[in-house]
């Protein structure tokens, strides 16, 4: 009997490491080397073609005095604050409405919230591209019709970030307000019920009892967005290539040029290195938010 | 209180048509002549698929067949993968199970565009670069379908394995066999997820092949917009939207199951 059971387990640790092989050995090779083979390649000077020539640090130093690449960051940094909080209040704000609203209709309304995500990459840049088009773009039309002078938007230095984030918003929008009206959904309505009774509805209930208890989505929402955000790359890929005059090249588009166009892959891997460390002090410090009160 | 929520209803089918709006420009002006994709009439009678005739002499064609072997057979390999991968995570024991589980999920805090230029060297090196193996094989490898899956297994009832397992199949027979096809609930979501992703992927496609019949959609779409003279708005838009019907299929055939897939990947 010892002996079947011993067999069993063996037999069972067996299968369990046959299931998780394919899993391990491509994590390995497309996740975890790659991780460390960019920390590798940053302490290289090396283009792609001719061998590698070991500089130590001298990529990181570099970077400290490149001025392109901070202002890549600090642009990255700008589209961050304005979009994460714009799709976190929107996202929140129209589940809210989705809940309160005639129940019948929410499906037709949830469709086409959603309905920008089933195309989030080129297909969307193209839309908005066709929108946005200075001269007879829908978007120019409707200004012209409302007496307001036409705009270059994609065109112009001070109106592009801002477009580009128009569209990103456009795509993530519903995405974002099904996962805040699905935990809404998981509030149980005795807690209103009980505000109620205490005079609070409205705007008192949802800052009382709707709010406090999405916590946890909220953060997930902004954990989740703020990493998205740092790695928005083809709608201004597709739409203006960084332009005009590098107003929209933010630092995964930096990073791409020094790696695929201009072949520094050292000094490109070096500052994919950075971002890195960026985007994880990000999330650490939002996730303590999380466990701080809980 | 009803007449108040009559107007919400409303308000938010306001806002809900401002955000189709963009989506009904495009499928109106594809069938507009090139000459009218920027005029804004209701007259139905100049419609044309001449728009649609000229795509059809670009390499979009074969750019979507393209991205639909690489997000069909991505999606394919990676339910089967991370099923797997799951179910071991969730209901076998085995020495070095927390680290094999924390190592995995630790790579998904390694975000893709850190690691695209190593990443491209590697699969480089493998020999994979202008293929369909290049473009497949990275793609697949992705913790969160094996968190996802181990979430969904944990939970899933324990009787039916017990009572497998008194008939006498082997641990792997019962997950084929029994475990899998019960696995519905899980697979839907996901497929939708990765399928998605997959056919709107367009960095890595860009990055690792350079061969013109590879071409994904997304790439070929990109080329058309960008190739350095004035955009043929009606071509391009043409070739748009036979590039978004696979999505808006999936979309819409199986929205329900969207629906839990976001519950899921939000609450869990």
């Amino acid at each position: 009997m010892r002996r079947k059971g011993m067999k069993r387990k063996l037999n069972e640790s067996l299968t369990a490491y046959g299931f998780l092989l394919p899993n391990l050995l491509g994590l390995t090779v497309f996740v975890f080397v790659p991780m460390v083979y960019a920390f590798y390649v940053s302490l290289h000077d090396w283009n792609a073609l001719s061998p590698k020539v070991f500089i130590g640090f001298e990529n990181y130093k570099e970077m400290a005095s490149d001025k392109e690449w901070w202002k890549s960051v600090n642009r990255t940094f700008i589209f961050t604050v304005i979009y994460v909080p714009l799709l976190f209040a929107g996202s929140l704000f129209f589940a809210v409405m989705l809940n309160s609203m005639k129940q019948r209709f929410v499906g037709v309304a949830r469709t086409m919230f959603l309905l920008p995500f089933a195309i989030t990459s080129v297909i969307s840049a193209v839309i908005w591209m066709f929108l946005y088009d200075p001269r007879h773009g829908f978007i120019n039309q409707f200004f012209d019709l409302l007496g307001l002078p036409k705009q270059q938007f994609l065109g112009s230095t001070d109106q592009a970030l801002f477009a580009i984030i128009v569209v990103i918003f456009w795509i993530n929008l519903g995405y974002n307000m099904m996962i805040f009206l699905a935990s809404i959904k998981e509030i149980p309505l005795d807690y209103y019920e009980a505000a109620k009774i205490d005079g609070a509805t409205g705007w008192k209930a949802f800052w009382n009892i709707t709010f406090p208890l999405l916590r946890p989505t909220s953060i997930f929402i902004l954990v989740v967005t703020t990493i998205g955000s740092f790695q928005v790359f083809d709608q201004i890929m597709v739409m203006t290539k960084g332009g005009p005059a590098n107003s929209t090249m933010v630092s995964v588009l930096y990073i791409y040029k020094q790696g695929f166009e201009f072949l520094n892959m050292g000094y490109a891997s070096a500052l994919a290195v950075v971002l890195f460390l960026i985007i994880f002090v990000l999330s650490l410090a939002q996730l303590r938010l999380y466990t701080k009160k809980d | 209180m009803g007449k108040n929520k009559t107007i919400l209803t409303v308000f938010i089918f306001a806002c809900g048509l401002l955000i189709i709006l963009p989506i009904f420009f495009l499928v109106f002006s594809s069938f507009r002549a090139p000459e009218d994709v920027f005029k804004l009439s209701l007259n139905l009678g100049n419609l044309t698929l001449d728009n649609f005739k000229a795509v059809l002499e670009t390499n979009i064609l074969r750019a979507i067949w393209n991205s639909l072997v690489v997000s069909v057979t991505v999606t394919v390999v990676a339910m089967l993968f991370h099923a797997m991968s799951g179910y071991a995570l969730a209901r076998l024991n085995f020495p070095g199970k927390k680290f094999v589980f924390g190592w995995m999920i630790s790579t998904m805090m390694v975000p893709f565009t850190v690691i695209m230029i190593p990443l491209y060297m590697v699969t480089k090196n493998l020999g994979l670069a202008n293929s369909y193996g290049g473009l497949i094989i990275p793609m697949i490898f992705n913790a969160y379908g094996i968190f996802l899956f181990r979430q969904f297994y944990q939970d899933f009832p324990k009787e039916l394995e017990e009572a497998a397992y008194v008939e006498g199949l082997s641990i792997a027979g019962t997950f084929f066999r029994l475990v899998l096809p019960l696995s519905k609930p899980m697979i839907i979501p996901l497929t939708i997820g990765f399928f998605t992703a997959n056919w709107n992927n367009y960095l890595w496609p860009l990055i690792i092949n350079q061969k013109e019949e590879l071409m994904v959609v997304q790439v070929a779409l990109a080329n058309i917009v960008g190739g350095g003279y004035e955009t043929a708005w009606s071509i391009v838009l043409a070739a748009a939207l036979l590039s978004a019907i696979p999505t808006f299929i999936v979309f819409f055939s199986m929205q329900k199951y969207l629906v839990d897939g976001i519950k899921m990947s939000g609450i869990k």
